[in-house]
């Protein structure tokens, strides 16, 4: 749908579309996105970035390696797992230091975008 | 003796996306009915739509579809197609493959498997071009695969050194050895991955070229056994060894130096009887060229080439193949102003290049002028995890390279994809980077300035609002620029 919006006398247009509780926008050569779910805030990147204590599928693909145990100790950084999703290889890692709590994913499965894989017990401070 | 093919009435096409799309378009104009050989997961596209007819040849998996020979064959003659016409990737280089098209009665639209074979082979094909004078990287092609002796090799030509898989391509298998304390390591591992990927462990070494050029000749052998070149493009932007930005022509050549190369190329194709599109590729560093290898197929790049030639080279590989496209001399076209292709993939710049897929919202290419656009999908259609996640070409031409930058920045920025993420950003990013805009940049240029996901600018205050009346709108209520400048979501935009 076209938007418009006018601000100190002067009309900005711009294109949104609300797609599976997403808008998208597009306007002066920008696309970007904002979760139109009410009253969330955004849902965390999944596996990227921030202080997660959950690795987090960032895409909807296959766990093609998994390179920790439960029990193990992991420092912050550290590789995780591998997935593969359009012919590509990904390693996803550990965004906090800690102790791998469970890994709940296989070799080979198929997972979905935002499905928790790894989760870690944070080390105390 | 070999039967020359009639007029073909009817062509199958082994591929998908945009590349399908571009044959079914030269078919149409060529007055061809299409058969278009697709997946299961391939039902909601482009080519699908375009196609005279459509037949199912296996599941998603690419090992059961795309790439089963047996299945494209079968397809083929049940679609009652005369010819077979590969696109890139899947089966387009594999020998095996143009050889059972024409055990089974059909043309394969492309070389010979015997070209495929001694071309396409990395290690083959330097030895062929060592007998036609070509200047290679230095390196060890050799049959001795034991691990010990490729150190050893590696130490003789000096680090860095590059470890390729000798059947491979795309970066797999492909490892960059820094000193000798690594070297072990990497070997076993590009081994292990030419194996898995290619079925054969068997690797090549050569000099790592640091601050090298890749310039590539697009080369075109007819009917009769003619080959000539069809000048050069620069494909030097490449991420994980893959290419996403190409131009034609080179930005780096003298006249000189495009006149040896483009011989060196002709050189090699004809001493390989080469017949239809092919590329010969190379490395330019300090003055120097050398092979690198020659891709035995149409390329994804080809459209820089036809828009500064006026060419249509998917035409010309279809009449090729029916035995009528010979080179004619007084067509011979020199290269008229700068053309620029950049590849947009399905994924989250700002997340490091994640794939993004999912059903595709509004999609909108500007028209205009000097642009061309190539995409297998449409609104409605879902981009899936399981294939290559390059979804469009967006194509530009103007008179000369600073224009064709500009219109190529202002291009991507009109163009409008909903659905999924893309790498536009990035794309905008590369292209306005001064080295890429002094047409400086070598093989490495991605990894010196580009290491690091790039960073997503803040909305500014008409994008919030926008944004927020956006929403207010979607869902049904009254909008206006005071509501959306106090909504409670103009700060929950987020990249997703």
């Amino acid at each position: 749908m076209d938007v418009k919006v006018r601000i100190d006398g002067v009309d900005h247009k711009g294109q949104a579309q609300l797609l599976q509780g997403t808008l998208w926008v597009h306007v002066n050569g920008r696309t970007f996105t904002m979760d139109a779910g009410a009253g969330r805030k955004s849902r965390k990147k999944a596996g990227a970035g921030g202080s997660s204590d959950t690795v987090s599928a960032p895409m909807p693909g296959k766990v093609t390696k998994i390179l920790v145990q439960t029990g193990a100790e992991l420092k912050a950084g550290q590789a995780v797992l591998v997935m593969e999703a359009m012919k590509m290889e990904y390693t996803l890692k550990a965004d906090i230091a800690g102790t791998v709590d469970s890994v709940s994913c296989a070799v080979g499965e198929q997972v979905a975008l935002g499905k928790a894989l790894v989760k870690i017990k944070p080390s105390a401070e | 003796m070999t039967k020359m093919p009639g007029k073909f009435t009817r062509i199958a096409i082994a591929n998908r996306g945009e590349v399908a799309v571009r044959i079914i378009k030269a078919c149409e104009e060529l007055g061809i009915e299409t058969v278009l050989l697709h997946s299961e997961a391939d039902i909601h596209s482009r080519a699908f739509r375009m196609a005279t007819k459509t037949i199912c040849i296996g599941p998603a998996p690419t090992a059961e579809s795309y790439l089963n020979i047996e299945a494209n064959i079968n397809g083929a003659l049940a679609g009652g197609a005369q010819a077979i016409h590969p696109g890139f990737g899947f089966l387009s280089e594999n020998a095996d493959f143009a050889e059972a098209v024409t055990k089974a009665g059909l043309t394969f639209i492309g070389p010979s498997a015997e070209a495929i074979r001694s071309l396409g082979d990395k290690v083959h094909c330097k030895e062929l071009a060592k007998k036609a004078g070509l200047p290679l990287v230095p390196g060890y092609q050799g049959e001795n695969q034991q691990v010990a002796n490729l150190i050893t090799e590696a130490e003789r030509i000096g680090y860095p050194v590059i470890v390729k898989a000798a059947a491979g391509g795309g970066g797999r298998g492909m490892k960059l050895i820094k000193s000798s304390a690594e070297a072990a390591e990497l070997i076993e591992s590009a081994q292990r991955e030419a194996q898995s990927a290619f079925g054969s462990p068997k690797v090549f070494l050569e000099k790592y070229l640091d601050r090298a050029k890749h310039i590539e000749f697009q080369i075109f052998g007819d009917s009769i056994g003619n080959v000539a070149h069809f000048f050069d493009r620069e494909c030097s932007v490449q991420r994980r060894h893959q290419k996403i930005i190409e131009e034609a022509t080179s930005p780096s050549l003298t006249d000189d130096l495009r006149r040896r190369m483009g011989e060196a190329a002709c050189a090699i194709a004809t001493l390989g009887k080469y017949k239809g599109a092919g590329t010969v590729e190379f490395l330019l560093q300090d003055g120097e060229f050398y092979l690198l290898e020659v891709n035995t197929r149409l390329q994804v790049e080809h459209p820089v080439t036809e828009e500064v030639l006026g060419v249509d080279l998917v035409k010309m590989q279809i009449m090729t193949a029916q035995g009528e496209y010979i080179h004619d001399p007084k067509m011979i076209r020199i290269p008229r102003g700068h053309s620029i292709e950049c590849r947009i993939y399905a994924e989250n710049p700002f997340l490091g290049g994640v794939p993004s897929t999912g059903l595709l919202g509004h999609v909108e290419w500007p028209e205009g002028p000097g642009r061309r656009y190539e995409y297998g999908f449409d609104s409605g259609d879902t981009i899936t995890p399981y294939y290559d996640p390059m979804i469009a070409k967006v194509i530009v031409w103007d008179e000369n390279r600073p224009r064709a930058i500009q219109k190529m920045i202002r291009v991507l920025k009109d163009s409008v994809v909903f659905g999924v993420h893309t790498n536009i950003p990035y794309l905008i990013e590369i292209l306005s980077h001064k080295e890429f805009v002094m047409g400086t940049m070598t093989t490495r240029f991605i990894e010196t300035y580009f290491a690091d996901p790039i960073k997503e600018p803040e909305l500014n205050e008409v994008e919030k609002k926008l944004a927020a009346a956006a929403l207010a709108q979607a869902r049904g209520a009254q909008t206006s620029g005071t509501q959306a400048s106090t909504s409670p979501w103009a700060s929950y935009w987020r990249g997703i």
